[in-house]
């Protein structure tokens, strides 16, 4: 069982390293950074306690909207999606990219007090 | 239940109403004196000289410095004015031996004026003018002038000017139409609380009104068809007010208190009690003064006592008692009647004229006496055997020579009564009290003494049984009785006897906490809200490198990755957009230091427009490029 699950994950990270374009793998450490920027801020939550409850939401907020932003643009720069993207260009995706993320930290500094 | 209470009410005032008014407002002596004094001031033009002269001789005195006076009057006199003519001809008619010199063209224009042209006031002014100075009238030709300008001018002072100009004219003249102005103006008249019966444009109108009133019906000979209530409620509004805003109003008063005390018909009647109506042995007399409403005594008036009834018992004590007359008041004698004491309820009728308005009258008049205590007994009673073991008998107001005793095991108990010190009748006054008084410690205690049904009055004091309210407190405690009432005229208070009460369980004595209410009560402090506990700062240091070292791993992998910044156009917009974005980050750490949303966005909106702009034309060129290399 243990055999199944270490194979699966080794021949997942071998076809990862091989056929993802550079381009994605880019995002892809971006969106681990985030993700862990995310974890930390949660574990000191559960840890030490909510006292500026804002400024740990504002935090972890920023985190999950950046990350699903991420995500999004990851999903429409991906060459293999074209073809559900066609009005959709790269360029046109990281200025929504941009846009979105002007929108986000805007409300989160707001909120961080 | 609220419509049977409006229909209670309705009843109530209807059969209030059935009773005659009496005035509830008149000028006193005093407000007279007031008026005098208005009225009397110097003037400095013709007609503030015409309401002084005039409204003095209305309320009977005679004008002082009558030549000078007279002087004053022909110097202002403006010939050519009517109003001026007014003015002069009746204030010189006022003064004995004043004329003034008339020409043929003032006539002339006194006779112009009277058309149905000139205003209401200035026929009144002319006509006036013309029977004030002696000279002919038509008045006829003034009775249609006048009809004339009443359909025209329908306001209420108008229609008192046509009034007033009426009553100079001949009785021969058809005064009938201008005489039912009369009715239809009291219809006009606003009825306020059932008191008050006013023209809306004021006092000064309904005053003139009144006097403009009597002043035709006494010309002509007709009652005016006013009701005795609705006369009294003029009357009541007209001397409601006791300070006069103006000289005319002072002289519209004046004038209407002059046609209520003197004219062919109605004759309001006042009646007021000399001081407080009270009466008592030492002072027998009920005295009533019986004036009219220029405060002079009506000394051929009939006073009648129709009936006086207890208040207490509705006996009637008085039927159809007259009272004597003495230097213009009114006495009666009412201990004579041997009335018990308390409050008496007096219906008084003045006749002895047939003009006489407003003469039944309530009034309520209070019998005092003097309360003597007798058959005061003081003794202290055994609770098993309940036989007085020592009986006192104190007199009013000695106090008892030898101090009570009781403790737990005894009463105390006193027994008195309560008598009309000259008749002998048994009293129940409002207020029987017996105080107890320790002097040392400045506590008093007081019960309620009652009377059972002989009029005897009992008080007992159950030592065991009341200690709370004297808090347990043993010592000599100084025994009072005190007596009150609205009808005594010796309140009592007596200091009878000295009590010793020993109470059982006395604890120590905690201090007397004096019940000081008017100390400074403790200080409130007040508690800030404390702040809440913070983490260590060595704690909050580490997770902050912690959450700030992913941003180091992100650098390595990009790194790793081999991402670069090799392919950077330097193209001016690119350079412009890097620069831009730069800024709205610098913004944003800007804003969470210092500025509020509204800068925020302001600045926002021009650094956002500029990177648009940039980064637009930075990612078509990039496009462009991509598309290239396909």
């Amino acid at each position: 069982m243990s055999n199944s699950v270490i194979s699966v994950i080794s021949r997942f990270l071998e076809e990862y390293t091989t056929s993802t374009p550079n381009k994605l793998k880019v995002v892809d450490a971006y969106l681990l950074y985030i993700l862990l920027t995310g974890a930390f801020q949660f574990l000191y939550c559960l840890l030490v306690g909510t006292f500026p409850f804002n400024s740990f939401l504002s935090g972890f907020i920023s985190c999950v909207g950046s990350f699903i932003l991420a995500v999004c643009l990851r999903i429409q720069i991906n060459p293999q999606n074209k073809g559900e993207f066609l009005t959709v260009s790269p360029e046109r995706a990281f200025a929504d990219f941009l846009f979105a993320h002007t929108v986000l930290h805007l409300v989160v500094v707001n909120f961080i007090g | 239940m609220a419509l049977l209470r409006l229909v209670s009410l309705v009843v109530l005032v209807l059969a209030l109403g059935a009773h005659a008014l009496t005035p509830s407002h008149h000028l006193t002596p005093s407000d007279l004196v007031r008026l005098q004094d208005v009225l009397s001031q110097p003037y400095t033009d013709l007609k503030a000289a015409y309401l002084s002269i005039v409204g003095q001789s209305k309320l009977g005195l005679s004008v002082a410095g009558s030549n000078e006076a007279c002087d004053f009057i022909k110097s202002n006199l403006d010939p050519s004015s009517v109003e001026s003519l007014f003015y002069a001809a009746e204030a010189s008619q006022t003064i004995a031996s004043c004329e003034i010199p008339v020409s043929n063209e003032t006539r002339d224009l006194l006779h112009a004026t009277v058309s149905e042209d000139s205003t209401m006031s200035q026929i009144h002014q002319a006509v006036s003018a013309l029977s004030f100075l002696g000279l002919p009238l038509a008045s006829q030709e003034v009775v249609s002038a006048l009809k004339a300008r009443i359909s025209k001018e329908d306001n209420v002072l108008a229609i008192t000017l046509a009034l007033q100009t009426a009553s100079h004219l001949s009785q021969q003249a058809e005064l009938g139409e201008i005489l039912e102005e009369i009715e239809d103006l009291a219809a006009r008249l606003d009825d306020l609380g059932g008191v008050y019966l006013q023209f809306e444009e004021g006092l000064e109108v309904t005053a003139l009104f009144v006097s403009a009133a009597y002043a035709l019906s006494d010309h002509v000979g007709v009652e005016p068809p006013l009701k005795e209530d609705q006369v009294i409620q003029l009357l009541n509004s007209v001397f409601s007010k006791k300070s006069w805003d103006s000289l005319s109003e002072a002289f519209s008063v004046a004038s209407a208190a002059a046609a209520l005390a003197d004219n062919r018909f109605h004759k309001p009647v006042i009646v007021s009690a000399v001081g407080p109506a009270t009466v008592s042995h030492s002072q027998p007399l009920l005295q009533l003064q019986v004036m009219d409403v220029l405060c002079q005594s009506l000394s051929s008036a009939n006073v009648l006592v129709e009936t006086a009834t207890s208040a207490a018992t509705k006996a009637t004590i008085l039927s159809q008692t007259p009272f004597t007359q003495r230097d213009g008041i009114f006495q009666l004698n009412f201990m004579a009647s041997q009335p018990a004491s308390g409050y008496y309820q007096f219906s008084v009728a003045i006749s002895g004229d047939s003009r006489l308005v407003g003469n039944h009258i309530e009034l309520k008049v209070k019998v005092s006496t003097k309360v003597s205590i007798n058959n005061m007994d003081l003794s202290v009673v055994d609770k098993d055997q309940s036989i007085g073991t020592k009986t006192t008998r104190v007199e009013y107001p000695n106090k008892a020579k030898s101090s009570f005793i009781a403790d737990s095991h005894q009463n105390f108990a006193m027994s008195f009564q309560l008598v009309d010190e000259s008749t002998g009748v048994e009293l129940t006054p409002h207020q029987t009290f017996v105080r107890l008084h320790n002097q040392k410690t400045g506590q008093e205690v007081v019960f309620v003494a009652e009377p059972d049904s002989k009029n005897l009055y009992k008080f007992e004091l159950d030592t065991a049984e009341r200690k709370a309210e004297f808090d347990s407190i043993s010592g000599t405690y100084a025994l009072y009785l005190m007596v009150g009432d609205a009808t005594l005229e010796n309140p009592v208070l007596w200091n009878m006897a000295d009590i010793v009460l020993k109470f059982p369980d006395e604890e120590a004595p905690s201090a007397i906490q004096s019940k000081n209410l008017y100390v400074p009560k403790p200080e409130i402090q007040h508690l800030f809200r404390e702040p809440e506990r913070r983490p260590p700062t060595v704690l909050s240091n580490t997770f902050t490198a912690m959450v700030l070292s992913p941003f180091l791993l992100l650098l390595l992998l990009w790194f790793k990755l081999g991402a670069n910044v090799s392919n950077f156009s330097l193209s001016p917009s690119s350079v412009l957009f890097h620069v831009g974005h730069a800024a709205m980050l610098g913004l944003m750490y800007v804003y969470w230091t210092q500025l509020n949303m509204f800068q925020t966005l302001k600045y926002l909106a021009i650094i956002g427009s500029l990177t648009f702009l940039a980064g637009n034309r930075m990612l078509a060129q990039k496009a462009v490029k991509r598309l290239e290399r396909k």
